[in-house]
């Protein structure tokens, strides 16, 4: 702990936190609305009732959405930036400079952003969570006709502490993933603005199918191990 | 004091450094001239580490370095400076910041010296008063002077300089090019200058050093330069005022 860098670490976690809360609590908004929506919609047309919506839509919401689309956003906006910062200290030599002067660049560089995007991540989704599940409390009382009394007891039937646990330990992953895939990338970018753009793309692109995939492996090690 | 012997360096199937052989003296400035990609850098770059030999030797100071851990090499890099072809400042950090960033790292000297350390630097290349801004608020020539000035805190025996005068207008290439004459002959470093610029290694430089193909085609003093008949050497001199 004593080779992180606090001051650096904080403005990252800032950077992380702060500057990309209002996009998730935006996007994630309207992604439970969407979710409890089309839920109710399908339950209505295969069983002529949608009664479990409210439950299954917090159990969904708590087990994926919130943290897949935090993450997904995270990497859009912060992976995207880490890869080009780092890029363009390669391409502009700085990073040549720093193991110059006695640094080494991957622990100077990659630790303060691993340890603000694990921390912001998994606060990013558990705020992530509590939003979504306050729109689609509110959806499902004025467009579904559930009250928050009826919608928290249906959701007591379906969600478990661990549900919320996985959230967190999903966060944590995804939030890691996100800057040691931008760092790889812009630590192996290429001279010239073609090689940052590449970078960037590729860290993000990256990150992305990573964040499925790795999501995919923590639920089902959850759920059936 | 520098002695490169039998030096090769390869990119995939490209070799750029062809079994380069050169010992450079204490005290001496010496200039690397040749066309681009020609290995220039990259011979920089392997003196200090930045890139590693696939075969031969680098000697500095009696000691053969280029098999040396990332580790061990920096005791290297704390006599060797090297100013790169970009000025290669840390955006975030103010120009105190940066030129007090080796002497943190490396020394670990109490505030007040590390203070009088980077006024010194500063003075030394021509800029004082600008510690508080940001490298975005310097012009290029000034950015790559407090690049210089970064390197110089550090007191190196060595000076390396990657093409210091790329992108400069005139008035401050030769400001540059004045500079670095001054610091070597000022703190007797050695000094070794990548370069394209023959007008100023011919006025500055102690021996000129040029390279083709990953292979020294010629060297001498500028006296012996002049004269040359080898072609690369000529087509260098077209450019030179008679």
């Amino acid at each position: 702990m004593k080779s992180l860098r606090w001051k650096e670490t904080l403005q990252q976690l800032f950077f992380v936190a702060n500057g990309s809360g209002f996009i998730v609590v935006f996007c994630v908004c309207f992604a439970a609305m969407v979710t409890i929506l089309e839920a109710s919609f399908h339950m209505k047309m295969v069983i002529q009732n949608d009664s479990m919506v409210p439950g299954f839509a917090a159990l969904l919401i708590l087990k994926e959405l919130g943290a897949v689309v935090t993450a997904l956003l995270l990497t859009s906006r912060v992976g995207a930036g880490i890869a080009a910062e780092v890029g363009l200290m390669k391409v502009t030599e700085q990073i040549d400079a720093l193991r110059m002067l006695g640094i080494e660049p991957v622990r100077y560089l990659v630790l303060p952003r691993l340890v603000a995007c694990v921390i912001g991540a998994v606060l990013l989704t558990l705020i992530a969570n509590m939003v979504c599940l306050i729109c689609a409390m509110l959806v499902s009382d004025l467009m579904l006709g559930y009250s928050p009394a009826m919608f928290l007891s249906s959701m007591r039937i379906f969600v478990k502490f661990q549900d919320l646990l996985l959230a967190a330990v999903k966060g944590a992953f995804f939030g890691a993933v996100i800057p040691l895939v931008a760092c790889h990338f812009g630590f192996r970018c290429r001279p010239g603005a073609e090689g940052v753009g590449s970078a960037t793309t590729q860290s993000v692109v990256v990150a992305s199918i990573l964040i499925i995939v790795l999501d995919f492996v923590l639920s089902y090690t959850f759920s059936y191990l | 004091m520098i002695e490169y012997r039998g030096l090769v360096k390869r990119f995939g199937d490209r070799t750029v450094l062809k079994g380069l052989n050169l010992r450079i003296s204490e005290g001496e400035i010496v200039f690397v001239l040749g066309t681009s990609g020609t290995g220039k850098s990259v011979l920089l770059k392997n003196t200090v580490g930045l890139l590693r030999p696939d075969e031969g030797e680098i000697w500095i100071d009696g000691r053969e370095v280029s098999r040396l851990s990332e580790e061990e090499y920096l005791g290297v890099r704390r006599i060797c400076g090297m100013v790169f072809q970009h000025p290669a400042l840390f955006d975030s950090l103010s120009v105190y910041e940066n030129v007090a960033f080796g002497l943190r790292r490396h020394d670990r000297l109490p505030e007040e010296l590390i203070r009088q350390k980077v006024a010194e630097a500063l003075a030394l290349v021509h800029l004082p008063g600008v510690e508080e801004r940001r490298p975005a608020q310097l012009s290029y020539g000034m950015q790559k002077r407090v690049s210089l000035a970064r390197t110089l805190a550090l007191e190196p025996k060595i000076l390396l300089f990657d093409e210091p005068t790329t992108a400069l207008d005139p008035i401050t290439t030769t400001a540059v090019n004045n500079l670095i004459q001054e610091l070597s002959r000022r703190l007797r470093t050695t000094s070794i200058v990548v370069s394209h610029d023959m007008i100023c290694a011919l006025g500055i430089a102690d021996r000129i050093v040029v390279l083709d193909q990953g292979n020294i085609v010629a060297q001498g003093t500028p006296r012996e330069i002049r004269g040359s008949e080898v072609p690369l050497v000529q087509d260098f001199l077209a450019e030179v005022p008679a």
